[in-house]
């Protein structure tokens, strides 16, 4: 029995591949590209082919990782002096986990001069707060909106709700008819956050709280902010029984499967639905506002960059192809594929649903915990979460969240500690 | 193979301490040097590969990461020497110690219900299934064939039957009459840990079954006939002599359940992401420690020094009370046989 | 003797069946609808997630097996399997052997030093671990894997086999030693064959969460020809994370070599177990 197994074991050694498999001889520059955006890799694809005709010299490879392993994964390369050529990255404080210690190349005009076309605005997601260099060339720009069901709303004569009131008139109607008006679950805490981004900036007012909050004038313990946050518990009883576990993949199936009217979630789904159900007829509408007569805002955020590792070999081939993605045409490319709206300027949006979201951005603010309390642990976005499924459970009030919130980011941020 | 062997080790272990003690008994008179000299060698070529594998692939590389603890860090840059200042934010920096008393207690909780769900269970399994009923052989199969299945398949598996829209669990109870009972299982603060625990013990439950029905299957049939014949009810035969004699594999099965319990990962990591949802109420310190050091998906930052500062309480912690319990089970062990 | 000759006593019987039936119930039904997802549609899984299928169709398991190159992964897998297992036994049994019978300085600090393998997770050294695969030459190669399972194993190895060896009664090995058996010989022949129970235990505890690993192989492979079979099923998930029905078919397709593997091998391997007692 033992040498049977040293036998075999001695075989399998043999068979072994015992070197790092790596190029041959004088092939042409092939830069690994890595992402988190699994489900987009047909997209990244066909887009990369366009590079290569035109760079017959660069093979770009594009690897994919699920996103809960990303950072890990690419965190322990980086370290290690490895990594890929052209990384995703993630915006503001996402990317500055990486840019501070110097894992990125910097990317000035000179290098990618196509970013002088690119809007400030857009730009603050790609700055590192260390040294405000510019790391990555912004990809896209998300907004948080409510998608509906267009043959559900037709069939029982309902129409777009201007204000919040109407807003739960038309969920009562619906449930009152049997429908489940809302997909939204609680089990993962970041569909709450989105939630509250389309919910709450209407009642807090906005960029003008935003820009209070983020200069120090204000906390989030304000009652601006935390009467706010309470408008979500209204939609507790629209949302699916035992919503509290429903996760991100069933609130998606059941918008899909026409079994919930309504799903609040990010402009990024909508290549994601149309793709999953071809049949589905569907649109999206702001978060209502309190009356019927204000125009609504919108949260919206840098959703990430294109960066280049520091420690490449091929640079020159690397700024090659960032500068490619700072183009009017890869932009193109990227929201006629995704259906996502590109972040490079001049790009034109054909899809209808797109062009909504276009014209909604246009009254824009920020997406209050990415944009302005991400930058150092523990996030806005780490404690909002947490400490939204206990309000959505009953166990906290809304102004319990926001002392909560207030007193976890105190750790850094100096204006909130008393 | 000759299973007398093992049946005399167990009647001469009957008698304390000595077995043990003994093994180097019977050879430490003294011999000559160059017998000492070829055991030294024997001990080298026995326990060299094994330490310098374990040295290179374990130790040093967990060393390294504890000692991330002492270093500031930005992002994912090590910086300079801090001492113990991550330790002092983990202590001093809401909501730091509160995320870790609340993880903490959890795997208290984690392993006190799986010994008293799984292991007793397992226990009660393997000794029905000892006396040989009709089919044992097919249950002892069937029993130890969810530990077959890797735990992203148990995870995934199980969230969709305890799914709240589409699951079979909350359908099953409704059909039964007792809609009343059905609730978001992974959901409700009040269930998820325990809903979680379940699951686990679900896939682990063959284990403790087989290594106890292993144990009282080593028991010498002569002592449960001995103690049949005087008459003892089969409670007694149980409790006086095959738990006593069953030391060995508790002793295994208990520092498995506390280790298990107290790295627990994968399976929280599988079902409910990495931040312990709902609101930290299935949050555990391997939860805690992975999300400090890594970042929550895309919303969390990285905290390199604090999360290793978890991780070398983490490993403290358990050292203490794994060397003790280690210690005091072996104890027992031996006074019991 | 045989487990039947232990008298069952007619008073327990029934109760003692119903409680193994149920629990039988209990582990067979959920494994029985995981295979029975693989054949229907992603709709289906949802709407009817416990009907029968509409069809019996294969069109899942042909879909994961050709795009997902699960002979490949497989291949690899297995090799990765085998060989950390086969190093874990041999050294944890080595190690065990050493520490459970003889008397030395250092015996019990080496015994809690390989103990101390048991209290974290080794995936909290993951940085440290990339560094040194770097350095060892070793990033997108097998022996990666088989090196960090074999290595993690062995504490588990060493702490089941040294209690073990140490229940072994004493005058087994030094009568062989008087009669003037080398260690070598000892070990292999008189020692090893009374510890069989043990080493399954040992190897089942391993080998399932090394078949099963994936975030090692996600950390340290990058060549999709080196992929084990969890990573490439990850990665297939990860392209399809909502097309359940091909996630049922790959979890139906990973699980059953393991299933197959144990029910062909559940006599030998329970006989191992039990081995103290089912020999008479």
């Amino acid at each position: 029995m033992m040498r049977r197994v040293l036998v075999f074991l001695v075989a399998a050694v043999f068979t072994l591949p015992l070197l790092p498999s790596g190029a041959f001889g004088q092939e042409p520059v092939k830069l690994t590209f890595w992402s988190w955006r699994t489900e987009d890799k047909w997209a990244y694809d066909r887009i990369i082919r366009v590079f290569e005709q035109r760079n017959p010299g660069i093979r770009v490879e594009f690897i994919p990782y699920r996103n809960v392993e990303y950072n890990t994964i690419l965190s322990s390369a980086l370290t290690a002096g490895r990594g890929p050529d052209i990384i995703h990255l993630r915006a503001y404080g996402g990317l500055e986990t990486f840019a501070a210690p110097g894992f990125l190349a910097p990317l000035d005009v000179d290098k990618v001069p196509e970013l002088k076309r690119f809007p400030l605005q857009t730009m603050v997601g790609a700055r590192s707060r260390k040294d405000g260099k510019i790391y990555g060339v912004p990809f896209a720009t998300q907004t948080l909106v409510v998608f509906y069901n267009r043959k559900i709303f037709r069939e029982h004569n309902l129409s777009v709700p201007r204000s919040w009131d109407a807003f739960l008139a038309l969920m009562k109607t619906l449930k009152d008819k049997g429908i489940t008006p809302l997909a939204n679950g609680a089990k993962e805490g970041w569909t709450l956050e989105v939630l509250s981004g389309v919910v709450a900036p209407n009642f807090y007012g906005g960029t003008t709280f935003f820009e209070a909050v983020t200069r120090g004038q204000t906390t989030f313990r304000d009652p601006t902010y935390t009467n706010a946050l309470a408008k979500m518990l209204d939609l507790r009883p629209y949302m699916p029984q035992g919503f509290m576990g429903v996760d991100y993949a069933t609130m998606q199936q059941l918008f899909l499967n026409e079994q919930a009217a309504m799903f609040i979630g990010g402009s990024w789904e909508i290549g994601f639905f149309k793709e999953q159900n071809r049949n589905l007829d569907f649109d999206v509408f702001p978060g209502p506002p309190e009356r019927a007569d204000q125009v609504p805002w919108v949260s919206s955020f840098a959703d990430g960059n294109y960066g280049i590792n520091a420690r490449t070999p091929h640079m020159d081939a690397a700024v090659k192809f960032i500068r490619f993605t700072a183009t009017t045409e890869f932009g193109q490319m990227f929201t006629d594929l995704l259906r996502q709206l590109s972040a490079v300027p001049g790009v034109v949006v054909r899809d209808p649903i797109l062009q909504h979201v276009q014209a909604m951005n246009r009254k824009a603010t920020p997406y209050i915990m990415l944009v302005g309390f991400r930058w150092q642990a523990p996030t806005g976005s780490t404690l909002l979460q947490s400490a939204l499924q206990a309000m959505m459970a009953g166990q906290m009030t809304p102004a319990q969240v926001g002392d909560e919130v207030t007193r976890g980011l105190s750790s850094w941020v100096d204006a909130f500690r008393r | 193979m000759p299973s007398g062997g093992r049946r005399e080790g167990r009647a001469e272990a009957a008698s304390p301490a000595p077995a043990v003690a003994g093994v180097s008994g019977a050879r430490a008179p003294a011999r000559g040097l160059s017998l000492q000299t070829s055991r030294r060698l024997w001990l080298v070529i026995f326990l060299g590969p094994a330490v310098a594998l374990f040295a290179t692939f374990v130790t040093y590389p967990i060393v390294s990461a504890l000692a991330y603890s002492v270093y500031g860090w930005e992002g994912i840059g090590r910086r300079e020497f801090v001492g113990l200042g991550n330790f002092v934010r983990l202590f001093e920096t809401y909501p730091y110690p509160r995320l870790l008393a609340n993880a903490f207690w959890h795997n208290v909780i984690v392993f006190a219900l799986t010994m008293l769900v799984q292991n007793l269970a397992g226990l009660g399994l393997a000794l029905i299934l000892a006396r040989g009923p009709v089919g044992a052989r097919t249950y002892r199969v069937v029993f130890f064939l969810p530990v077959t299945l890797s735990l992203v398949i148990v995870g995934f598996m199980w969230a969709l039957f305890l799914n709240p829209v589409f699951g079979i669990v909350n359908k099953a109870l409704a059909a039964a009459g007792l809609a009343g009972l059905a609730r978001p299982w992974l959901g409700d603060p009040q269930t998820a840990l325990v809903t979680l625990t379940l699951i686990n013990a679900w896939r682990w439950l063959g284990f403790p079954t087989l290594v106890f029905l292993a144990g009282i299957q080593a028991v010498p049939d002569e002592y449960l006939e001995a103690a049949r014949i005087d008459g003892a009810g089969e409670g007694e035969v149980i409790r006086r002599i095959i738990l006593p004699l069953l030391a060995p594999s508790v002793t295994i099965i208990v520092t498995l359940t506390f280790i298990g319990a107290f790295n627990w990962f994968e399976l929280p990591y599988v079902v409910q992401g990495v931040s312990g949802p709902p609101n930290r109420a299935t949050d555990v310190l391997g939860l805690l420690f992975y999300r400090t050091a890594f970042g929550e998906v895309d919303t969390g930052l990285q905290d390199i020094g604090v999360g290793s500062a978890i991780a070398v309480l983490m490993f403290i912690v358990m050292g203490a009370v794994a060397t003790f319990g280690a210690l005091y089970l072996r104890r027992r062990e031996i006074e019991l046989a | 003797m045989t487990p039947a000759s232990r008298r069952p006593r007619s008073l327990w019987s029934p109760l003692a069946h119903a409680v193994l039936m149920a629990n039988a119930v209990l582990v067979l039904v959920p494994m029985v609808l995981m295979g029975l997802s693989a054949f229907k549609t992603t709709r289906e899984i949802f709407q009817r997630p416990f009907g029968l299928p509409a069809t019996w169709s294969l069109a899942n398991f042909q879909r994961v097996w050709v795009e997902a190159r699960f002979g490949d992964y497989f291949q690899n897998s297995l090799i990765v399997t085998v060989a950390s297992a086969a190093i874990l036994v041999v050294l944890g049994a080595m190690t065990g052997y050493a520490l459970g019978r003889f008397q030395f300085r250092g015996n019990d600090l080496l015994y809690v030093y390989f103990l101390s393998g048991l209290l974290l997770p080794i995936r909290l050294a993951i940085i440290p671990l990339f560094i040194l695969m770097r350095n060892l030459n070793l990033l997108d190669t097998l022996w990666s894997l088989i090196l960090i399972y074999a290595a993690s194993g062995l504490p588990s190895a060493v702490f089941i086999l040294t209690g073990f060896f140490r229940t072994l009664p004493a005058d087994l090995d030094s009568a062989a030693r008087i009669d003037g058996a080398s260690e070598w010989v000892i070990f292999t022949r008189v020692m090893l064959p009374l510890v069989r129970p043990a080493l399954v235990i040992v190897t089942i505890y391993n080998v399932i969460p090394i078949w099963n690993d994936f975030f090692f192989p996600l950390v340290f492979i990058k060549s999709d020809r080196l992929k084990t079979l969890p990573l490439g099923m990850t990665t297939f998930f990860g392209q399809y994370y909502t097309d359940y029905a091909a996630l049922f078919a790959g979890l139906t397709l990973a699980a059953l070599p393991v299933i197959a593997l144990y029910v062909v091998l559940s006599q030998h391997f329970i006989r191992g177990l039990t081995a103290g007692a089912v020999k008479g």
